[in-house]
């Protein structure tokens, strides 16, 4: 498959999700849901190296990320119920619950209608977990730095893990790993140089961590994302062939990523 | 009467039921492990796991096969009761601290959604593709319910249609699909399949406009809140239907609805006393009835047997329940 066929199948298939998941009332008071790219080209890359029908490859891709797009959107709800708190945030949260539920059965729903029960036992035991991961993540401190990180990079990559085990295609996990762990921390140091805010950086910086914390663990993110991209040089290189599209979009990655920090370095 | 009565000679398997469901929510992460047994703990009538077990006495009754639709069916219910509490920022339930109280809102965020998938991972021992289709389509109706009761809320103008459509989906359906499960579960004839799903369904639209009723004739040590509770938040329930034909009422309510969340809960209370006083209550009780009513018929054609005697004595029991 070449680029331009790639790139006009993972829009097909994002217009697809974004048709199962519009709701005109939900639309009319909470954001659109964010439907996380690099999970889906991962998906599709995964999908497109297998002998499944077209349509299956579709629905399996479109049902994981329905799973992704719930989970991600139950993660929005705010904590706190003010007393003094907008009628407006408030529904925006009970919307932003409901939402999630929502999305979350029509993942049961699109695969029953296949009568897909095994790839229904795959992705419920794997929200299961991710569910556990989060726990443990967010509210139980684990022993180190390191298992915490352990701990983020399977949250984001668990999900792609189980269905990859399941239409047999796990090369592609030791990458998928790495990528979507470089991925989050990224996003997350952005936030917070942007806003002061985010939670993975708040858990680090009360992670037994000295004197300026916000900056120990910038910079702890900072070296992780720097292993990870390490690591996804060398994973990248161990793809099978039928993944040469995804490995040319991996490496393109890596050497904007390299650039960028070069530069970074130079203006330093 | 106790409900508890009617099918008393299921204890046993209820209570494998029940430790069942422990069982299956044991997660490994403690907090969660806690919060989703603290759901456990304030217990519940188990009337769905009640549904499946008696309908599936009319087929071929193998108690394993229904243990795994009547645990998975509880556990949906209660995965919604704890993203509801989040919803209605509800402290208690059932007398014990919400999840979302004792905790927070995204530790119940959490364990709603594991306890959801708990339930789907559970049932996918039962390789029957229409048990799933069926659930699945019920899982997403409700919630559309849901989303429409979010939005017909303080709407004062929509038809009494609605109101019925809503709580088909908020309560009639996943009593109605208990039923069907239970049936299709046991390999029951196609014809009582659907008798009992009938059943389900009238018996729920009932429960569902009793449940309407009571909170506003209850006192309010009996619902552990001030009456009048739905329609302070909103919810245009079948009484304030049949009151509202008083023009006058549903001027005074309409203006008093307009603040919406910021109403103060007195401001309800005369309306609640107006509605107690007026017919609205006894017309609601009269459509619960036809429900009722409905429910029975559909009863009909299955064997005379202890699980119809009991199918019907719950009808009986919703029809009077004064809480």
């Amino acid at each position: 498959m070449d680029s331009i066929s790639l790139e006009l199948q993972l829009r097909r298939i994002k217009s697809a999700i974004e048709k199962q998941i519009s709701h005109p009332y939900l639309e009319r008071y909470i954001p659109k849901p964010f439907i996380d790219n690099d999970k889906l080209m991962i998906l599709t890359s995964l999908m497109n190296t297998t002998d499944l029908s077209e349509s299956k490859k579709d629905h399996y891709i479109i049902t994981t990320m329905l799973v992704q797009v719930a989970l991600d959107t139950h993660d929005l709800v705010t904590n706190q119920s003010m007393e003094k708190e907008s009628v407006q945030h408030k529904v925006e949260r009970q919307l932003t619950v409901l939402a999630g539920d929502y999305y979350s059965g029509l993942y049961y729903f699109l695969l029953s209608k296949l009568d897909d029960v095994d790839m229904i036992h795959v992705l419920a035991s794997a929200i299961k977990e991710i569910n556990e991961l989060k726990m443990s993540a967010y509210y139980n401190k684990p022993d180190s730095i390191q298992d915490w990180m352990r701990v983020v990079k399977q949250i984001e990559s668990l999900l792609i893990q189980r269905v990859a085990e399941h239409i047999q295609g796990t090369e592609i996990n030791a990458l998928s790993g790495e990528w979507l762990l470089m991925r989050r921390l990224t996003k997350e140091k952005q936030h917070f140089l942007k806003s002061g805010q985010s939670e993975l950086i708040h858990v680090l910086t009360g992670h037994e961590l000295s004197n300026n914390p916000s900056k120990q663990a910038i910079q702890l993110v900072e070296g992780t994302i720097q292993k990870c991209v390490q690591k996804m040089e060398t994973a990248v290189n161990q793809l099978p062939f039928q993944f040469n599209q995804l490995t040319s979009y991996v490496h393109a990655l890596i050497y904007d990523y390299s650039r960028k920090n070069t530069k970074v370095v130079e203006e330093g | 009467m106790k409900l508890a009565a009617a099918y008393s000679y299921l204890k046993t398997e209820l209570n494998q039921i029940e430790k069942t469901l422990n069982e299956t929510i044991h997660a490994k992460d403690p907090i969660l492990r806690e919060a989703s047994q603290q759901l456990l703990k304030a217990g519940g009538k188990r009337i769905r796991p009640v549904f499946v077990l008696l309908a599936g006495s009319f087929g071929d009754y193998q108690f394993d096969r229904l243990k795994t639709v009547a645990v998975s069916l509880e556990l949906i219910h209660m995965a919604s009761l704890v993203h509801d509490d989040v919803i209605d920022e509800a402290e208690l339930r059932r007398g014990k601290p919400t999840v979302k109280a004792k905790w927070d809102n995204r530790i119940a965020m959490y364990t709603g959604d594991y306890i959801f998938a708990r339930s789907l991972e559970y049932l996918t021992d039962i390789d029957n593709p229409r048990a799933h289709r069926i659930l699945s389509e019920t899982i997403v109706e409700l919630c559309i319910g849901e989303l429409k009761q979010m939005e017909e809320k303080y709407n004062l103008d929509q038809s009494i249609r609605n109101y019925l459509r809503r709580i088909k989906r908020k309560t009639a359906l996943l009593i109605s699909s208990s039923s069907q499960l239970g049936a299709i579960a046991s390999g029951a004839p196609k014809e009582y399949e659907q008798a009992l799903m009938q059943y389900g369904y009238y018996v729920g639209m009932s429960y569902q406009i009793i449940d309407d009723i009571l909170d506003f004739t209850s006192s309010s040590s009996e619902l552990g809140k001030p009456a009048g509770g739905d329609l302070l938040q909103g919810n245009i329930t079948l009484p304030v239907f049949y009151a509202m034909e008083d023009s006058d009422f549903k001027d005074a309510l309409r203006q008093t609805l307009a603040a919406e969340e910021k109403i103060d809960p007195a401001d309800i209370q005369p309306f609640v006393e107006h509605i107690k006083k007026s017919n609205a209550i006894d017309r609601a009780y009269a459509i619960s009835e036809k429900y009722l009513n409905k429910a029975y018929e559909a009863l009909e054609v299955l064997p005379n047997t202890r699980a119809k005697h009991s199918l019907t004595t719950i009808a009986k029991y919703i029809g009077k329940r004064k809480n």
